[in-house]
């Protein structure tokens, strides 16, 4: 059986169901690398170009840990768009080439482009492509992948209950995750999957909330026609991915009334998030709204602070309008 | 009498406050943590107490970067963040204050409230740049005691233009105007302005500042601070009789609104552990996985007080000491 290795990093917390299902139907076997710790934080600050994101850092750290294992591929596929008409960040279309570049001895790696800006056409081909690395029947390549599709689309489906990706991903694996109870407050909380429900890259941000007794709305619980509807009311379309998901997950928020606030966590080296950031915070004038940046540091004294703060605002201000509302009309 | 003890351990200053049943100030004590939150907390503990007996104390706050450390020493009743702090001990002395500018060691912060409730802030992002300790630094690079600064900057008669965009950028283009020649009074104006102008882009950007504008935390001592934020506002700015230890004063008033609502005996713990115990604090790395969390131990004399820094709770639940938030 042929060993593929999957780095639990950038796009795992996307697709990852998609890629496991579609190798395991192939007749080979996914092979991931363990939740980031310290550890890979610190390869990957070693082996990764300095000026790239955190994210990205952290993703070679987990390369790094596969490379341990005796692998037959590595599987890090080039992301340039993975829908019509809109971008990846550009520093994942070199993701690939900095690997190779950062690591001597590697494993074959499984780069293929993905490219759905235009058409689709081409990366059918990529399809195809990686599944004759396992079989020669085409048709079974297209069902591995249709099978894949609707894996995703069920582990979708469990991150809307209001799990983060990365607890679906484990729920769909079989683990068992008990939802907490509905907390006092409701936070919505936005960033890139990859930084966000990395416990390690967003310092636990969406446990601590939880802890303080905060649930958390995350943009896959919203739908995805009404976030597209919301970010369509921008003056110019937004060609970042995810981008545009975020500012549309945020005005969305902003309209529930449920909702108390909104916090943005933004990676420190992230250059679209740059704009987002701020886009958002001009845009959402009706809740507060939070953005938090982080980077390496492990000091979480400055994090906390900022939640506890927020959170107090929130209540505080909650307190007053119920007040308000009993003297308004009683 | 009775009082209230308010303590706020920051990462520059240590500030203690003691307040009457009334919520007026009685005692105040504001010194350096010099790197010693432990130390700190005790012998400000020792000053602010000089001729109160430890009887009296009916009810402790800690807030700052330090509280949790200040909270195992002396026993909180209430443990919270700076923001809420600064804005419940404001708003004491200005019901009506709809703007605060702090600027600490570390951090620096804006907050903006309606009807005395914390309706937005911010704080400085990841950066440190154009807070207490990059004005201490500079001060020390000139020669200038940091209480001189503000007077010396006063006499400014035209500010040297500095670029604040960031730290190390202001320290290169000061040194560079320092080595044309020009005076350094001009030099220390054009620093505040750019200080300023950073704060305002930085921590207050796309915020409506109205006033009354309170500015408060240890750099609101720095008069040329105060001159260039009106100049640059065009506004009046205020600075509170206690503006060096607000965020002590705060922890006291919220201390004293909850015993008062929940009718609590105090957790203080008293003379006899907080000064004859031997506090020590030492970090370790834990090896019970990869994540090589550095945990940090507070002891007195032999027995452990608490741990935390592990991510998964095991060494801080080990003592069934439980984080206050």
């Amino acid at each position: 059986m042929k060993k593929i290795g999957i780095p639990r990093g950038l796009f795992y917390y996307y697709y990852y169901p998609l890629y496991k299902t579609f190798f395991t139907d192939l007749g080979a076997r996914a092979i991931l690398s363990s939740p980031t710790t310290r550890i890979t934080v610190d390869r990957g600050i070693d082996a990764a170009v300095d000026e790239t994101c955190f994210p990205i850092k952290v993703y070679f750290g987990h390369v790094k840990e596969l490379c341990k294992y005796e692998l037959d591929y590595l599987f890090v596929p080039r992301l340039v768009s993975i829908e019509n008409r809109s971008y990846i960040c550009p520093k994942f279309m070199g993701v690939p080439d900095m690997i190779r570049a950062s690591f001597t001895s590697l494993p074959p790696l499984i780069d293929i482009t993905v490219d759905l800006s235009r058409s689709d056409r081409d990366f059918k081909d990529q399809v195809l492509k990686t599944g004759r690395l396992f079989t020669k029947k085409s048709s079974r390549i297209q069902d591995a992948y249709e099978h894949g599709k609707q894996e995703l689309e069920y582990c979708k489906h469990i991150a809307s209950q209001g799990y983060t990706m990365a607890e679906a991903i484990n729920i769909w694996e079989g683990q068992d995750i008990r939802q907490q109870r509905d907390g006092s407050l409701r936070i919505g909380v936005l960033g890139h999957g990859y930084s966000l429900y990395d416990e390690a890259i967003s310092m636990n941000i969406i446990g601590r909330l939880r802890e303080m007794g905060c649930t958390v709305v995350l943009p896959e619980s919203l739908s995805l026609e009404q976030v597209e509807q919301e970010a369509a009311s921008m003056p110019k379309r937004i060609f970042w991915t995810l981008g545009r998901k975020m500012v549309g997950s945020a005005l969305k928020m902003e309209k529930m009334p449920d909702i108390d606030g909104i916090i943005y966590v933004a990676c420190f080296g992230c250059g679209p998030d740059s704009f987002i950031g701020e886009i958002i915070e001009r845009k959402v004038n009706d809740k507060a709204y939070m953005l938090i940046v982080i980077d390496e540091h492990t000091g979480e004294g400055g994090l906390v602070t900022r939640l506890e703060a927020f959170c107090d605002m929130l209540k505080r201000r909650r307190r007053q309008q119920v007040e308000d509302h009993i003297s308004a009309y009683g | 009498m009775s009082y209230y003890l308010g303590v706020d351990i920051g990462s520059v200053s240590s500030n203690f406050v003691l307040v009457d049943e009334a919520a007026n100030v009685v005692g105040k004590i504001y010194m350096r943590t010099e790197g010693n939150p432990v130390k700190a907390v005790k012998e400000g503990y020792k000053q602010v107490m000089e001729g109160i007996d430890d009887e009296q104390i009916i009810g402790v706050g800690t807030t700052g970067s330090g509280r949790h450390l200040a909270d195992i020493i002396l026993g909180a009743d209430v443990v919270k963040n700076e923001i809420t702090a600064h804005a419940v001990a404001a708003s004491s002395f200005y019901p009506d204050v709809r703007t605060i500018i702090e600027i600490g060691g570390q951090d620096s912060k804006m907050i903006i409230l309606q009807d005395a409730i914390v309706s937005d802030f911010a704080m400085n992002t990841v950066c440190a740049a154009g807070t207490g300790s990059f004005l201490d630094q500079q001060a020390s690079r000139l020669n200038i005691l940091i209480q001189d600064f503000g007077p010396t900057a006063l006499k400014s008669k035209q500010a040297v233009r500095i670029a604040g965009r960031c730290g190390v950028f202001a320290e290169s283009d000061m040194i560079h105007k320092q080595q044309m020649g020009y005076p350094i009074e001009d030099i220390l104006m054009g620093l505040c302005e750019a200080l300023v102008r950073n704060y305002l882009n930085n921590v207050g950007k796309g915020k409506k500042i109205e006033t009354p504008v309170i500015f408060q935390g240890g750099v609101a001592a720095n008069a040329g601070l105060k001159k260039a934020f009106e100049k640059i506002l065009q506004m009046e700015i205020k600075v509170p009789p206690y503006y060096d230890v607000m965020g002590a004063l705060g922890a006291a008033i919220l201390a004293r609104e909850y015993i008062e609502q929940y009718r609590r005996a105090t957790v203080f713990k008293g003379d006899s552990f907080i000064i004859d115990g031997q506090f020590h604090s030492r970090s370790f790395e834990c090896k019970g996985c990869p994540n090589m969390c550095e945990v940090v131990c507070i002891k007195r004399d032999q027995e452990v007080l608490a741990y935390w820094g592990d991510r998964c709770k095991t060494w801080e639940t080990s003592i069934g000491h439980q984080e206050v938030i």
